[in-house]
């Protein structure tokens, strides 16, 4: 039975298969490629800055982060300031936040029977997009970060208006989203807690409670992030067991037969990237506890995600305060990138987990790039033997219905996915 | 229509550029280039009302004349080879025959500093022949015929050059006449500034 | 209840920056009182993408976003039959951002034939010549919010838009992105020493900046309502004209030092002319830094 599934930045097909009642196997199918790896062949190196944030219209800024970090990956020892390293940061959370308020309010809640509130997505994130404005002269689609820094200089006033936005996204978080102070919330480690409070977000988790949804969605409880920051740290968790010291070059993508999405996997085995990724690693005590309580479901993928809002607003606040306004935010790299003929690789963390480009360059021309996706990650198309993480989530359950909701709690990008 | 006054004006700037040229830059007044005109010195401050204006409008207008003429050939449709030949053509014709000027755009205007620095900063006052000589420039690196360079670099060895050439005419240096060095000059100049 | 304009948004090769740029308008509320969408990306809508593909279902206006290909299908049915199906309905067809209107980015993402729905970059084609007086041109990377909506609007209102030679409207299209940049003093004295990474400077000379001959609103309705690329310090990347993207974007192409591409409309001689007579001029307040330190 083939479903196609719709608003997830483009379509995917599921193709299901039942036995006695329960799916058995789903196949995902994403239809369009754009070929951006082929687009970039034969540019110079910084034309990547303006490409790859058109790879996607709601995560465009980390592709744009990790196409700057790759092609600095390319020099020995460039040096970036603080200040740009911060302000690259900054708005690259902001992104996050944005994605993550639309996933909620248009995508989450009224697969769980509310009313699609477009407002509520959209208040917040523009709060945020002007908030990457300020800095990168527009969102979406800024290429505001270039090698050695960014473009723009920040003046105390400039601060001021992004410390502004995000305080106004906070007090917007604790009116609708959880009816509680951001410390309070922050400091909660008890699912329990939230549950009994008010708010759009309890508010869904009761409903996936009160349908008896709790065992839905369960995957292999393989979690992986590369990208490090301020924040994030790097790491995977298996059943809870966080180790660090993981490398990119186990990453290994493949072709798939059935879709235009490749698949990806570390050492050959497939891992959900994503904020509960990221939570599982950080180990984020409210998240840990959903985790320990529900296991790999949508309740702690939604919470995960919704929790990853208020921690990326404090910590930016925090961020924005380590800001030396008398540092450059640009340091011209000694090595002209005509002259460059080089290899590199860059890891972020975007909205929907773990990016990664890889470039290699011939005297500042691209000769090659590849782009591993955190959606590809999460949506790997596997066999029945070996399913991928997401088709792992839908396996077991009764309804399409119900399997759609399991399948866009890991935030599909169908865009991203098929670059 | 130039005015009557426009035309006066004219006159007494090749009279002083003629002046200039034969008793040098400093040796000449005022009276004695209004003297050559059989005019007043009070009338001759209707037209110019310091040695130093007069100067400036002279290079100014030195640089309208050879402007004007490089713009024709600017617009010619012929290759960067060719422009390049008939500008050397037209520089040298003027050296030829309107000695005075290019005399006075080499010994005066490149080396009074000191006369023209207010009112004629940077380029200000060869504007029209540096233009023209900009979009000889531009013209011919765009359609493939010129080697992307500075601009500076092409202009110091294109007018060094030319100019040189000049300076040892003028100096009695040259064997042979201007003319004689086009085709050779023109060979060099473009096989210098070609791909 | 009063009716609502109904509109198609309808996706072909596209990154949906046009759909995310258009959640950027600040008064959302009120247009979708005045709009609604039988299909959307990512709003909630009546019908399914399958319905739109399968039946005709009402509509006043067909947005299209993403280049366009033969080969591209969406819930199965080829895009150009969906736009060959609404397009007969439809009072107005909107080319939503320079994909759909001239193929841009994704022009080179090797599907077949891939170009804007009347154009391929600069050039006409024919292949939907019918629908030429139905259209109106959006372009740009991403489509500024209210240059959508205010056009909407004024296809609501039946508003005679006058448009350029590829059906933009001059609303928006007559003006030059470099009209408004807060960094025009350094381009008009020119002043021609940037560095990336400073309040000061024009980015024409050096880096690529293509404000000047690129047409568009930016800098007179500024992004988010807070700032511009250019304003912020990046070069305009021409992401509104027929040749985007075009190559080695953050470099300014000379011949002999002189900047290949000239403000719009302005002669050769004029703008080298008038560059000569501001060279010459020193000006300490456009030389030293807006803030002392």
């Amino acid at each position: 039975m083939i479903e196609l599934i719709e608003k997830i930045e483009g379509e995917a097909k599921l193709d299901f298969s039942f036995k006695d009642g329960k799916i058995d196997f789903v196949d995902i199918e994403f239809m369009t490629a754009r070929n951006i790896e082929k687009i970039l062949q034969g540019k110079t190196a910084l034309d990547a800055l303006v490409i790859n944030p058109r790879v996607c219209g709601i995560c465009g800024h980390a592709h744009l982060i990790a196409t700057v970090q790759a092609i600095e990956n390319c020099y020995e020892n460039l040096e970036i300031s603080k200040k740009a390293e911060i302000m690259r940061e900054l708005t690259l959370n902001f992104e996050l936040i944005q994605n993550h308020f639309k996933w909620f309010y248009l995508t989450m809640r009224p697969l769980l029977g509310k009313k699609q509130e477009i407002l509520k997505a959209t208040y917040p994130s523009q709060l945020m997009a002007k908030a990457i404005a300020v800095f990168g002269g527009q969102y979406p689609h800024t290429s505001y970060a270039i090698v050695g820094g960014v473009v723009s200089d920040l003046t105390e006033m400039d601060l001021i208006k992004v410390n502004h936005y995000i305080d106004e996204t906070i007090k917007f978080f604790e009116t609708n989203v959880v009816k509680a102070d951001v410390e309070e919330f922050s400091a909660c480690d008890k699912v329990d807690n939230i549950l009994n409070t008010s708010g759009d977000l309890p508010d869904i988790l009761r409903e996936i409670k009160n349908k008896e949804y709790l065992q839905h969605g369960k995957s292999y409880d393989r979690f992986i992030a590369f990208g490090e920051n301020s924040y994030f740290t790097k790491g995977k968790s298996l059943k809870t067991i966080v180790t660090q010291n993981i490398s990119i070059d186990y990453v290994k993508e493949q072709e798939n037969l059935n879709s235009l999405a490749k698949n990806v996997t570390y050492k050959y085995k497939y891992y959900e990237a994503g904020p509960l990724a990221r939570a599982m690693i950080n180990k984020i005590p409210l998240v840990k506890d959903a985790h320990r309580r529900y296991g790999d479901n949508i309740f702690s993928r939604i919470i995960a995600r919704v929790c990853e809002i208020e921690q990326l607003l404090n910590h930016s606040k925090k961020l924005i305060q380590e800001l030396d306004l008398s540092e450059p935010s640009y340091i011209e790299p000694a090595i002209n990138i005509e002259n460059l003929t080089a290899k590199g690789q860059s890891a972020v963390e975007a909205a929907r987990g773990s990016l990664i480009h890889k470039i290699e360059l011939e005297k500042g021309i691209i000769v090659n790039y590849e782009i591993i996706t955190p959606t590809q990650w999460n949506l790997c198309n596997g066999t029945r033997e070996n399913p991928g993480v997401s088709q792992k989530a839908m396996i077991g359950l009764q309804e399409v219905k119900t399997a759609e909701l399991v399948f866009k709690t890991f935030d599909v990008c169908s865009v991203c996915t098929t670059h | 229509m130039i005015s009557k006054k426009e035309k006066k004006k004219e006159l007494i700037m090749q009279s002083a550029l003629e002046l200039f040229s034969l008793k040098g830059f400093y040796n000449t007044t005022i009276p004695d280039i209004a003297g050559s005109l059989k005019m007043s010195v009070g009338n001759m401050y209707n037209y110019f009302k310091s040695k130093d204006i007069l100067a400036k409008e002279i290079i100014k207008y030195i640089s309208i004349y050879l402007g004007s003429k490089l713009r024709e050939i600017n617009e010619l449709d012929i290759s960067t080879e060719e422009k390049t030949r008939k500008i050397i053509e037209i520089y040298f014709q003027t050296a030829m025959h309107k000695p005075e000027m290019i005399d006075y755009f080499l010994r005066i205007y490149l080396s009074t500093r000191e006369v023209f620095k207010d009112g004629c900063e940077g380029m200000i006052c060869v504007n029209e022949f540096v233009t023209e000589v900009m979009i000889y420039f531009e013209e011919g690196v765009k359609c493939g015929d010129l080697r992307d360079q500075d601009f500076f670099s092409a202009f110091g060895l294109f007018m060094g050059y030319l100019g040189g050439m000049v300076f040892l005419k003028g100096e009695d240096v040259l064997p042979k006449g201007l003319d004689d060095y086009i085709d050779d000059i023109s060979y060099n100049v473009y096989k210098a500034l070609s791909v | 209840m009063k009716n609502k304009v109904r509109v198609l948004w309808l996706s072909s090769i596209a990154c949906n920056g046009n759909t995310h740029s258009f959640l950027n308008y600040p008064y959302l509320e009120q247009f979708l009182n005045d709009f609604e969408f039988i299909h959307h990306p990512v709003i909630d809508s009546e019908y399914t993408l399958k319905d739109i593909v399968s039946t005709n279902i009402a509509c006043d206006i067909l947005i299209i976003e993403g280049s366009i290909s033969d080969e591209i299908k969406r819930a199965d049915v080829k895009v150009v039959d969906t736009i060959k199906r609404y397009s007969k309905i439809v009072k107005k067809i909107v080319t939503l951002g320079t994909c759909a209107t001239f193929g841009g980015i994704f022009r080179e993402s090797g599907y077949k034939d891939t170009t804007g729905l009347h154009f391929v970059k600069e050039e006409k084609i024919d292949k939907f010549k019918n629908l030429v007086d139905k259209t109106i041109s959006l372009s740009g990377c991403p489509v500024h919010p209210e240059v959508l909506v205010n056009t909407l609007y004024a296809i609501k209102k039946s508003v005679d838009l006058q448009l350029d030679d590829f059906l933009r409207p001059k609303d928006y299209f007559a003006y030059t992105v470099h009209n408004g940049c807060t960094r025009n003093e350094y381009f008009e004295y020119k002043v021609d020493k940037h560095q990336f990474g400073e309040l000061e400077g024009c980015m024409f000379y050096d880096h690529g900046c293509q404000a000047p001959f690129t047409h568009g609103s930016c800098n007179k309705i500024l992004w988010n309502e807070v700032n511009s690329k250019t304003r912020a310090g990046l070069p305009c990347m021409g992401c509104t004209e027929p040749s985007f993207p075009k190559n080695n974007l953050y470099g300014t192409k000379k011949n002999m030092g002189i900047p290949q591409e000239l403000p719009l409309g302005v002669g050769k001689r004029t703008y080298l002319t008038l560059a000569g007579i501001t060279k010459a001029f020193k000006i300490d307040r456009l030389e030293k830094k807006l803030f002392d330190d």
